[in-house]
């Protein structure tokens, strides 16, 4: 971030000296056409997430309505289908998943970035390896073995399996966060007779905000977005979480492009909200953006 | 991201707190991080940076310091520990013996030895699947970076509204597979779709895009491309943001063209991040199910079958568990080897 701060300041030098080489009527002109080709490329990226939107304000099937824009498909599908339900069901799972995973995560993440040895290595390894695995093969054996504890069709089991597969990265993004509080204000305070909890909880901690919410970001996405787990696990309707919903609902009502883009909306919302209002925390590559840190 | 307000927070109250000096050596670290020389600029910009946080300060890893007790680690570490073993390392287990076993989802059946994976490697199936697995890795990987970096550096550039395109672009990342898988359904799989009718009247006939094998595993290798270059847009972003500006005048200077540049000076200063972009993303694309699934669910013919989707297919369309199992465990195995041989090129720098 800072060394950021630093390149742009450096630009902003080097434009404000451009003037007086007399070049500054061709780049204005060369910015403006880069906008317009990112305009245009903005435009094409974002037709797919535009039709969504689009097309479930269009008004419903066999409707007489005649205005452009209506909310009628929104209206039936909240009437008509359990969407509440699973609205519900994915809010709970992936607050559950996000709350577990940070509170697992921070202290485990304070090994990673603090402990220096063989076996702190070796955590750090394992971690590594287990994000790296197909999630197809642990659900096969959680499978049966959940069906013997009856977890198979519960929103339990599909949240102990989100936080057993967030919580890698998890783990690895918060031990990159307190790599960058340093360490010698924990040392002051244990000085002071401060125990490594302790400081922890008011130093270490109280500092990683930031940290703490791209974690919590990551793992909301991951948990709201999942589809194989929810899949394989979720089987009565009233069970489902809004992935499987949206899929199934699509599957009956394909023609009926308005009510089930009207289910997409209610699934595509809460991820772009937050995207919205905190893009700032999203790290988008989880893992990558710890280990490029390194 | 050094939450530098934050820290010369606490360390204003550490230094009241206990009376000393003790705050002022971490706000000489703070200011150093804040402005850095060009020389260091230059090693951090090769390791790059990113919203991870900007790594350790220089030199801080290799000072012996008391630190907390292994014991208090341990206890600190303990609840990922446990989960680590039940959610991952048992299934893992679980798996392995699983797949030497002609069992079901519900007995665990009679032990036959390699005959699953003898099965398995037999079945033109499994190397169908190996070979689109393979397709869809690379055009995944490198597709997705060179739109991501060839934004990256467009972004880079001085644009009106620069940020606003930095954060509309994130969003085929950011919205659910679900959602965007059916909106693709909605523009390509049916007859009445736009793409179909587009085709038609550019003169290009009757094209099916997801029933024809070919065009079906463009589609879906575009699509993968379409939800993952954001990543690599961050990425790339984030490593040239750290790229010392110096550098490019120097250039400017001696005048290096742009190519030039951008080959010369630009790629191998963001080589490591490009590095760690291509392993993490090759990952993703191996083990993604829902992309492919979502869109074609396999087809046409298997087409579009990677060896994720086959093994789901094969234990819980098809109830064979144990050759499921063998094709999960296999890619497990694979992935684990490259995986760890990554892991020590990436971080040998560092501890091991």
């Amino acid at each position: 971030m800072s060394t950021a701060a630093v390149s742009e300041s450096a630009d902003a030098t080097a434009s404000r000296a451009a003037p007086t080489t007399g070049k500054k009527e061709p780049e204005t002109r060369g910015s403006w056409l880069r906008f317009l080709a990112m305009l245009v490329i903005t435009a094409v990226v974002l037709v797919p997430i535009v039709a969504v939107v689009l097309l479930s304000l269009r008004p419903a099937l066999g409707s007489t309505s005649t205005a452009p824009f209506t909310l009628e498909n929104f209206l039936n599908v909240f009437s008509q289908t359990e969407v509440l339900t699973w609205l519900k069901n994915s809010m709970l799972v992936t607050v559950v998943t996000v709350v577990v995973s940070v509170a697992v995560a921070a202290p485990a993440g304070y090994v990673l970035s603090r402990g220096r040895s063989q076996l702190v290595s070796g955590f750090s390894l394992v971690l590594f390896v287990v994000q790296s695995l197909p999630i197809v093969t642990a659900v096969i054996p959680l499978f049966i073995l959940f069906a013997q504890f009856g977890l198979v069709d519960t929103l339990t089991g599909i949240m102990i399996i989100y936080v057993g597969s967030t919580m890698s990265v998890a783990i690895w993004m918060m031990a990159a966060y307190y790599d960058s509080i340093p360490i010698s204000l924990e040392e002051a305070a244990w000085m002071d007779g401060c125990t490594v909890f302790g400081s922890f909880l008011r130093i270490v901690l109280r500092n990683s905000l930031p940290g703490i919410l791209s974690t919590a970001i990551f793992s909301f996405l991951l948990a709201w977005n999942d589809y194989l787990v929810a899949l394989v696990f979720l089987r009565s309707s009233e069970k489902f979480v809004l992935p499987v919903g949206v899929q199934s609902f699509f599957q009956q009502n394909s023609t009926n492009w308005g009510l089930v883009m009207a289910v997409a909306v209610v699934m595509m919302l809460p991820p772009v909200i937050l995207f919205a209002t905190l893009n700032r925390y999203f790290s988008v590559g989880g893992i990558g953006g710890s280990l490029a840190g390194q | 991201m050094l939450p530098e307000h934050d820290q010369d927070e606490s360390n204003a109250s550490a230094t009241h707190h206990d009376g000393r000096d003790r705050g002022a050596p971490a706000v000489k670290d703070v200011r150093q991080v804040s402005t850095p020389t060009a020389g260091q600029s230059l090693t951090r910009a090769r390791k790059g940076v990113a919203v991870g946080g900007s790594g350790p300060p220089p030199g801080k890893r290799k000072a012996r310091r008391p630190g907390p007790s292994p014991l208090i680690l341990l206890a600190f570490a303990a609840p990922s520990l446990i989960l680590l073993l039940l959610i991952n390392l048992y299934p893992l287990i679980y798996a392995g013996w699983q797949s030497l076993r002609d069992g079901s989802l519900i007995s665990a059946g009679d032990f036959v030895g390699l005959e699953n994976y003898k099965d398995v490697l037999t079945d033109p199936v499994f190397w169908q699947a190996t070979r689109f697995t393979v397709i869809f890795t690379v055009v995944g990987v490198f597709g997705s970076w060179a739109v991501g970096l060839a934004l990256a550096l467009l972004l880079k550039t001085r644009i009106p509204f620069n940020t606003g395109f930095k954060v509309l672009l994130l969003l085929p990342w950011v919205v659910p597979v679900v959602v965007s898988a059916t909106s693709w359904n909605w523009l390509v799989a049916t007859p009445q779709s736009p793409m179909p009718i587009l085709a038609e009247a550019l003169g290009l006939g009757n094209v099916l895009f997801l029933a024809n094998p070919l065009l079906a595993q463009i589609t879906v290798c575009v699509f993968k491309v379409w939800i993952s270059f954001p990543f690599m847009m961050t990425m790339m972003a984030a490593a040239l943001a750290s790229v010392d500006s110096n550098v490019y005048e120097a250039a400017k200077v001696d005048g290096a063209s742009k190519w030039k540049t951008l080959k010369d000076i630009t790629l191998p200063m963001i080589s490591r991040s490009t590095y760690i972009s291509w392993i993490l993303m090759t990952i993703f694309c191996v083990n993604d199910f829902s992309t492919i699934f979502l869109l074609t669910g396999g087809g046409p013919v298997n087409a579009t079958q990677s060896l994720v989707v086959l093994a789901y297919v094969t234990v819980f369309q098809n109830f064979q568990t144990g050759p499921g199992v063998a094709i999960a465990f296999l890619m497990t195995f694979v992935l684990v080897v490259i995986s760890v041989v990554l892991y020590r090129r990436i971080r040998k720098v560092q501890i091991l």
